[in-house]
């Protein structure tokens, strides 16, 4: 047969093989495409306006839920001692009975901002729906 | 004399114009994927519970980005401002005709919270309520609290 004439000369092949070059190609593309559309994740947090003076009874001090986080990343919610591992179950275990799920976050200025923000993700777990953040000039009235 | 043969039939697939869309593919999406992240790349801090916020991802979101050594950065635009303080009346311009007031801080892991604070603070002067921590969700479980 011709083609077997053909094909038992064969000689030396002098094209690259290009499987490998494309293998390596597409799995980059492939990573680009994917690392293209991640959305950006994050929580949500308020920053309360300061109690009006005048016109507005200051809230019901019983109800209000803050946690202190100290220079030390000990924490505190009202006055009573916590950790990290401790606050989620504590949260939930106050909030149990409550429909108003808002907590205020204080955090010392001198702390990084991960634990302040692992605290908030603690809380948001505990299933609260309101995270005020407390700052210096909140407390001064401003 | 001897006939003349046609070349046997090339049984391989011509790849070559396949590479080339694939090369061309590859370099769009190397270029355009550094360009996606808005205001100034930082470490954010990895929770576990956080929520999509697909208005943080808008081309005129308002993000405001507290890196490492405590500059702030005001995006859109990406401007380096000198402090904070600053940051009431461009917020406020930003702001102006706008229903969804949310503010989005980008903030570092190690930033000092009193930055963070300050940010805060000036955004309450701007009006601003609600504001979006922007964080990341790792892919593995990692307790929070466990770094020291």
């Amino acid at each position: 047969m011709a083609m077997a004439v053909g094909g038992s000369r064969g000689g030396p092949r002098c094209d690259i093989n290009m499987t490998p070059m494309i293998d390596i190609l597409l799995v980059l593309l492939i990573i680009f495409m994917v690392i293209t559309p991640l959305t950006p994740h994050g929580l949500e947090a308020l920053a309360p306006e300061p109690p009006d003076k005048k016109n507005q009874p200051p809230p019901d001090q019983d109800r209000t839920v803050v946690i202190v986080i100290d220079k030390d990343k000990s924490m505190h919610i009202n006055n009573e001692d916590t950790d990290m591992a401790k606050l989620g179950p504590r949260l939930e275990q106050i909030f149990k009975t409550r429909a108003e799920r808002v907590v205020f976050v204080k955090g010392d200025p001198d702390l990084e901002y991960q634990t302040v923000a692992q605290a908030i993700d603690v809380a948001k777990g505990a299933q609260i729906d309101k995270v005020g953040l407390m700052t210096p000039k909140l407390e001064a009235g401003n | 004399m001897e006939k003349k043969r046609a070349a046997p039939p090339v049984a391989d697939i011509n790849v070559t114009p396949m590479v080339d869309v694939m090369l061309v593919l590859l370099i769009i999406f190397m270029v355009i994927t550094p360009m996606l992240t808005k205001g100034q790349s930082v470490d954010k801090v990895k929770t576990k519970n956080p929520v999509t916020m697909q208005a943080a991802d808008k081309e005129d979101a308002i993000l405001i980005s507290v890196t490492r050594n405590g500059s702030v950065f005001l995006s859109p635009g990406n401007l380096k401002l000198s402090g904070p303080d600053q940051l009431p009346e461009r917020v406020r311009d930003l702001l102006t005709n706008r229903v969804d007031k949310t503010v989005y801080i980008v903030g570092d892991a190690r930033a000092r919270y009193s930055i963070v604070e300050d940010v805060v603070d000036n955004l309450r002067a701007a009006g601003v309520n609600e504001i979006g921590l922007i964080t990341e969700e790792p892919h593995e479980n990692k307790k929070p609290g466990a770094a020291q």
